[in-house]
């Protein structure tokens, strides 16, 4: 059997787990730059809000209602994330971390220590309440498809009490009667269009469709999905992951940026962080991605209609791999010379490092030289004095910190796990 | 001959880095050849508060004290006590509980329906909680005190 353990409203319950006072308060979690709001309490959900809405059109609820607002503070939402699993990992031992607030958990052996999975699903509730104060939802099914089905019904049905088990084929049967398609797990809204012509709109219609039909609509995956709801395990769980293959970093500007320099800025502060990563894990990039693009839903101002679009990206193949920020830097930037249009405005620059190498390895080309030890070990000090005196307290000239970028952050919150300055205060 | 040396393809040929030097124990004793040594049993790790003072690090959170309300019990302003959020909570515990909106530092004493939330100083009242009235939560029980030791002289006879 297997369980998914998802945390309900888990960026708002992060910060309510050490503010009781938030408790029935609206609350929205906004996105990097406080653009929009990427997180809503149920109380923020019945105002109106809506998910990935801009922030500044949230102004006439704000000021109509009592709403908290938080600046997004993935130090605490991690720390949290991370001793939750850990939590979890208590109950059974086999544990996939599937995002930050879901985890896939195998409990076929431990199911005795609770007479049944009922039990099982309120015990895992009951402690991650009391030792960190945050509600979860858990879903079990012979698959983790319908884990994830079970999971969902568990936080739509209030009467379920957080715990959905489709443990017999009638319970299952019953479970997929009503349940949307598009609701299932990977099955995105350009599939459920498809499947919605061919008279398809609940779970139970798609699984008793032949495997054939399937296979040539759906291809292999949706005939795995398929599979799944009626039962037969094809997603096993992943519980260690292989280490990262690519490091990315692409969030976007907050509001559209048409200059080239404040594009540059941007890129040189994503390249720095992605760098910091690569040393921590002590990699050399090989190749490196860049890309950019422009807001594809955006309207032109005035007229209403679609805004001219412009995507371009280009991949750099290094002569030799290296995690020096300098020497990554300079080709970063004329792949964004070579990609950068005039006459847009931009929403997102992007840098993804790829081809990763473990940091002791050294080939020479017979035409190139290797990387630039200097250089390397120049990043290593950077990095030390930055993780001692703050982060971008050392950086490259051409990070020059323009007011518009990157924005701060207003509504900063605690993050009482991960800084002493922040630890709370008792009477 | 140079010729029957198997020679090393440079793929095998690692450069060392000496910022990732580990430190090993080392021990002052000689050690006969084929004979173990017998230090080796009693190799440990390093002795570290975290594992004396943190028995649960998930549930477990830093608390800074402010006020004075519990000097009695050795918790001072800017004492950090280590709140523990596992362990039960019984008449008698030293907890870090929320009242209404309020993060306090107390004694927790049950009677009958309310709770009594009690100040180890005097000159502070305790706190009487109405349960289902007043919005309370335990973050957790108090397990250990971390504080600097107090600064001062005593005066002697003599002086």
């Amino acid at each position: 059997m297997y369980a998914l353990v998802d945390g309900n409203n888990f960026y708002c319950s992060a910060h309510r787990s050490f503010d009781p006072t938030l408790e029935g308060k609206p609350i929205i979690v906004l996105s990097n730059r406080d653009g929009n709001v990427i997180a809503r309490s149920n109380e923020a959900k019945a105002l109106g809000i809506k998910m990935a809405q801009p922030f500044f059109e949230t102004k006439e609820l704000r000021e109509q209602h009592d709403i908290v607002v938080f600046s997004s503070a993935y130090e605490l939402y991690g720390d949290t994330s991370a001793r939750l699993m850990s939590v979890l990992t208590q109950f059974a031992p086999d544990v996939e971390v599937y995002s930050i607030d879901e985890a896939f958990l195998w409990i076929e052996e431990y199911v005795g220590l609770y007479p049944t999975y009922q039990d099982l699903g309120a015990a895992i509730r009951e402690k991650v309440d009391q030792w960190l104060r945050l509600p979860v939802c858990v879903g079990f099914g012979p698959t983790k498809t319908l884990a994830k089905l079970a999971n969902r019904l568990a936080k739509k049905t209030p009467e379920l009490n957080g715990v959905c088990v489709l443990d017999t084929p009638e319970a299952i049967e019953e479970a997929l009667w009503g349940f949307p398609v598009e609701d299932l797990w990977g099955v995105g809204s350009r599939l459920a269009s498809k499947l919605k012509k061919e008279g398809i709109r609940t779970a139970y219609q798609l699984r008793e469709v032949n495997n054939e039909w399937i296979r040539q609509a759906m291809t292999v995956n949706g005939l795995r999905l398929v599979h799944e709801l009626r039962g037969l395990p094809c997603k096993l769980l992943a519980v260690s992951p292989p280490a990262k293959k690519t490091i990315c970093a692409a969030p976007s500007f907050g509001k559209l940026i048409p200059d080239l320099a404040i594009i540059t800025d941007a890129l040189t502060t994503h390249l720095s962080r992605s760098c910091e990563k690569l040393r921590k894990q002590d990699s050399l990039c090989g190749a490196i991605t860049v890309f950019l693009h422009t807001d594809r839903f955006r309207r032109t101002p005035g007229n209403g209609l679609p805004a001219k679009q412009y995507a371009g990206s280009i991949t750099l193949v290094l002569p030799h791999p290296t995690n020096s920020t300098t020497e990554l830097l300079k080709y970063a930037e004329s792949g964004l010379k070579a990609i950068f249009r005039f006459g847009y405005n931009y929403l997102k620059v992007g840098i993804m490092l790829s081809d990763l190498v473990p940091g002791d390895y050294r080939q020479k080309g017979v035409f190139v030289e290797g990387p630039n030890e200097k250089l390397i070990a120049l990043s290593s000090v950077v990095d030390k004095v930055n993780r001692r005196y703050g982060q971008d307290k050392l950086r490259l000239a051409s990070q020059q910190y323009n007011p518009d970028w990157p924005m701060k952050q207003k509504y900063l919150s605690k993050r009482p796990t991960t800084r002493w300055e922040d630890i709370l205060e008792a009477k | 001959m140079i010729d029957t040396l198997d020679r090393i393809p440079p793929e095998n040929i690692y450069l060392v880095n000496p910022a990732r030097r580990k430190r090993l124990p080392f021990f002052d004793a000689l050690v006969p050849a084929g004979f173990p040594s017998p230090a080796e049993n009693y190799i440990r790790e390093k002795l570290s508060l975290d594992e004396l003072c943190v028995v649960h690090p998930d549930c477990t959170y830093f608390v800074k004290a402010v006020g004075e309300s519990m000097t009695p019990d050795y918790i001072y302003p800017g004492s950090i006590l280590v709140v523990d959020s596992v362990k039960l909570v019984f008449s008698g515990s030293v907890v870090v509980a929320w009242v209404n909106g309020e993060c306090c530092v107390k004694r927790f004493v049950r009677k009958g329906h309310m709770i009594m939330l009690e100040s180890s100083n005097e000159k502070y009242p305790p706190i009487y909680v109405h349960l289902g009235k007043d919005q309370f939560r335990v973050l957790g029980v108090v397990t250990f005190i971390v504080s600097k030791p107090p600064k001062y002289v005593r005066l002697s006879g003599w002086e």
